[in-house]
């Protein structure tokens, strides 16, 4: 059997152990194994023989691959990649979870995709000028198709069309690397020039793929056009906002500053406790790992509660369904909505 | 079964055996040593941990407390199997008393969470080791953690007032208090700091902290080599200063670092000097702008920027403790070495440690903390490579040599462990040694604390 991880990325770990208090999970079990020190660590092992492959499966299906152990790495570790490889290796035959089996089969077509967003009021196709396209995305499509139609209002010179696929990322980080890279590849070759998008899992995936010049995370995007944003007032006195970081926005590809400097625009920013930390929706975690998902956010909601705000900020579907589900839960009235439904809101 | 009686004892909870529970608790941040546990038990108070070393003593089962794992020396592996008990289930602060300054926690705070604690009352806790981010007040105290203000503040073992300890019979004794001022009896708080896990367990640390200062002031220093930043150092503590913090480091570790903070470092110049002290305003300023000076005028300086604001500042000592982890992009293993030598001995020690990585011809990184001759001469290398790994078990005895020659010692700050065990006796001597091994025996008589570790 060929060897499940790239070497050269093993090596590159010195189980310093600077990665433990960024873990979510480690925060949550103080176990070693469930950190990404120890999960590099039980990786090696496999690598090497000494433990079964399948001794494996506990911690990949734990870990939410959030990256956050990534940037406070000094080594440099891509653990990100790292797990990509765990899962390929780990989530196969049937230790692949069904519900990742439904969800391949529902965005692994364009059909598919077109499908899932059949019933709901999207941005209208359109073609501009200038080479940027706009990336609907799978769920965001089906779920939130308001934040399409945000950008359409505020950013009339993108194209767009509902006849697109999907950009991989739910392959990629769930077993089927080469299968998500492939897609990622043919929407890069449908959206010749720059590709816009609205999620930051999926501008992550896109960027891992095409290049980082190739795709823009609609916060970075907004932001280097220095445009004047009003703020939005409620009873006289500019709207409360806060925000939650999208994990692989954040920690892979940079892009933090952006978002806060928007939203501090658009009323009186406020930073939540921790908002650099995952908030439990993890793409497929939520739906797979529910008991995981909800323990990882219970104190967010807490800390979200406690600001009173009039709006909770987010770049990612993923997380704007978790944190719509839990803070309803919890009854927290703070409405969560997509940094570029905020711009819109903010020049009606 | 050790595991079915562990379980029978202390509940299913706190108690694992798993394959890859016991795997991942092989290894601490030591590269080169490895060993398996049996069993990793987490307990969540004092009778627990009492009633596992009780268990430890009666079996005759080789028992290690293991804070974070990050500790350089091969302390905390366990290379005779038996219990890994893991603190990180006790992470409790305790109290944090204003008016006395001081704090009472349990082993499993980490250091930064214990200083950002002591910040909410105007207080920080002084000892800083590259590694506060994660590693916890239990392990400093094992090991005496240093850090980067060792020069004007000492290291942990000057800020322990009290501990409560499980002796390895399993008996829970407190050392020490609540006080700054106390000679009754033999000072065993004072043993037990850096014995390494071998002497008990702690389970409840009593630390003196200081007012946190108002106001600090950073700058660096660019020299031609080590050598220079070396001699200046030694200018600026002649002329009468005593600085919170003087770091070097050489060629090799600033282009790792800057590859990392990218925060616009010389990578052409031959070695690096973070100097910065805190206190009051009216005493920081000008002590920062006289170490300016002092640096501009010695031989070999290429240049001095002063750090803008604090930020800035924390940026650079944030680049500065990650200098290991950032060494680690240049091989695929790197030995870190810890050796400590009198500072006015510092410029020609760093000289001979170039001159062993010639010789040798492997990659030799050296940062360390110039203000108290603290070095860390790391040796970068392919982890395949036979012959250099060999050669790098030479190098390494030539500059522990070194160290010794100088009136230095083979470890300031990262422990002896397992690493340095088979020097020690070279460097205190068997008489010391003996009494180690006499001492080790009144608190662990069965042997079973951490075998293989200091007095053992």
């Amino acid at each position: 059997m060929s060897k499940p991880f790239t070497q050269n990325k093993l090596d590159r770990c010195i189980s310093c152990g600077y990665c433990l208090p960024a873990c979510p999970t480690y925060k949550l079990t103080g176990n070693e194994e469930s950190s990404p020190r120890g999960r590099i660590t039980l990786m090696r092992a496999v690598q090497d023989g000494k433990l079964p492959l399948v001794d494996l499966v506990p911690e990949s299906n734990f870990c939410l691959g959030c990256r956050a152990c990534e940037p406070v790495c000094p080594a440099g570790v891509e653990y990100g990649v790292l797990l990509e490889e765990m899962r390929v290796a780990t989530w196969t035959g049937k230790n692949r979870p069904l519900i990742v089996r439904g969800l391949f089969i529902a965005v692994g077509t364009k059909f598919m995709v077109r499908l899932l967003g059949l019933f709901s009021p999207l941005a209208k196709n359109r073609k501009s000028g200038s080479e940027v396209h706009l990336a609907l995305g799978c769920f965001e499509r089906a779920l939130f198709p308001s934040v399409s139609k945000a950008v359409a209002a505020i950013e009339p010179n993108c194209s767009i069309s509902a006849n697109q696929g999907c950009c991989g990322a739910l392959h990629a980080h769930n077993g089927e690397l080469e299968k998500g890279k492939a897609m990622a590849v043919a929407l890069g070759d449908s959206m010749p020039g720059t590709i816009l998008s609205t999620a930051g899992g999926c501008a992550a995936h896109l960027s891992s793929v095409l290049g980082r010049e190739r795709v823009k995370e609609f916060s970075e995007w907004w932001a280097a056009k220095e445009s004047a944003l009003t703020p939005i007032m409620k009873s006289g006195k500019p709207v409360r906002i806060g925000f939650q970081d999208s994990c692989h926005l954040r920690n892979g590809m940079g892009v933090f500053k952006e978002p806060r400097a928007i939203l501090a625009a658009l009323g009186e920013y406020v930073e939540v406790p921790d908002a650099s930390g995952c908030c439990g929706a993890a793409g497929t975690y939520a739906l797979l790992q529910k008991k995981n998902s909800r323990k990882v956010i219970s104190q967010k909601v807490r800390d979200i509660a406690d600001l009173k705000l009039d709006y909770l900020a987010s770049v990612n579907p993923g997380c704007t369904r978790q944190l719509k589900t839990e803070l309803k839960r919890a009854g927290v009235k703070t409405k969560v909505i997509h940094l570029a439904e905020l711009i819109a809101l903010s020049q009606k | 079964m050790l595991i079915a009686k562990l379980t029978a004892l202390l509940g299913s909870e706190i108690v694992r055996a798993d394959a890859t529970a016991l795997e991942a608790y092989s290894r601490d941040a030591t590269p080169l040593f490895h060993g398996l546990p049996e069993v990793i038990v987490s307990p969540r108070n004092t009778e627990e941990v009492a009633k596992v070393v009780k268990f430890a003593a009666d079996t005759k089962t080789p028992i290690i407390a293991r804070g974070a794992g990050s500790n350089l020396c091969g302390a905390t592996v366990p290379l005779a199997g038996g219990i890994v008990l893991s603190m990180a289930n006790m992470k409790k602060i305790i109290e944090i008393s204003k008016s006395e300054a001081l704090a009472v926690v349990q082993p499993g705070v980490t250091n930064i969470e214990l200083d950002e604690a002591a910040a909410k009352d105007g207080l920080r806790f002084i000892p800083d080791p590259g590694s506060r981010n994660v590693s916890t007040i239990g392990g400093n105290v094992a090991t005496s953690a240093g850090g980067l203000r060792g020069l004007k503040y000492g290291t942990t073992k000057n800020y322990v007032l009290g501990l409560e300890v499980v002796l390895g019979t399993g008996e829970i004794l407190r050392t020490g208090g609540r006080l700054v001022k106390d000679v009754a009896g033999y000072d065993v708080t004072r043993l037990l700091v850096g014995s390494e896990g071998t002497l008990g367990v702690f389970t409840e640390i009593t630390v003196a902290l200081a007012p946190r200062p108002k106001t600090s002031k950073y700058g660096v220093a660019y020299f031609d080599d080590l050598a220079a930043a070396a001699s200046a150092v030694d200018q600026i503590i002649l002329s009468g200063i005593m600085p919170a913090t003087l770091e070097f480091l050489d060629n090799t570790c600033i282009v790792a670092v800057e590859e990392f903070a990218k925060l616009g470092l010389d990578t052409k110049a031959g070695a690096l000097l973070l100097f910065g002290d805190d206190g009051d305003e009216a005493s920081v300023i000008p002590t920062v702008e006289r170490m300016s000076e002092i640096a501009k005028a010695a031989p070999g300086c290429r240049g001095v920027t002063l750090a803008a604001d604090v930020a800035a500042a924390e940026q650079l000592l944030y680049a500065r403790r990650c200098s290991l982890p950032a060494l680690a992009r240049l091989g695929s293993l790197s030995i870190l070495e810890d050796i400590a030598v009198p500072r006015p001995k510092m410029a020609a020690v760093v000289k001979r440690i170039e001159e062993i990585g010639q010789r040798f011809n492997l990659r030799i990184g050296t940062f360390g903390h110039a203000g108290d001759g603290n070095l860390h001469p790391t040796i970068v290398l392919d982890k395949d490579n036979v012959e250099e790994v060999k050669k790098s078990e030479l190098a390494l005895r030539e500059i522990f040599n070194l160290a010794i020659e100088f009136g230095g010692t083979i470890t300031g700050e990262h422990g002896v462990g397992s690493a340095k065990l088979p020097f020690l006796e070279g460097l205190i001597g068997p008489g010391n040694m003996e009494l180690q091994r006499s001492i080790k025996k009144v608190f662990d008589p069965r042997g079973i604390l951490n075998p293989g570790r200091l007095g053992s």
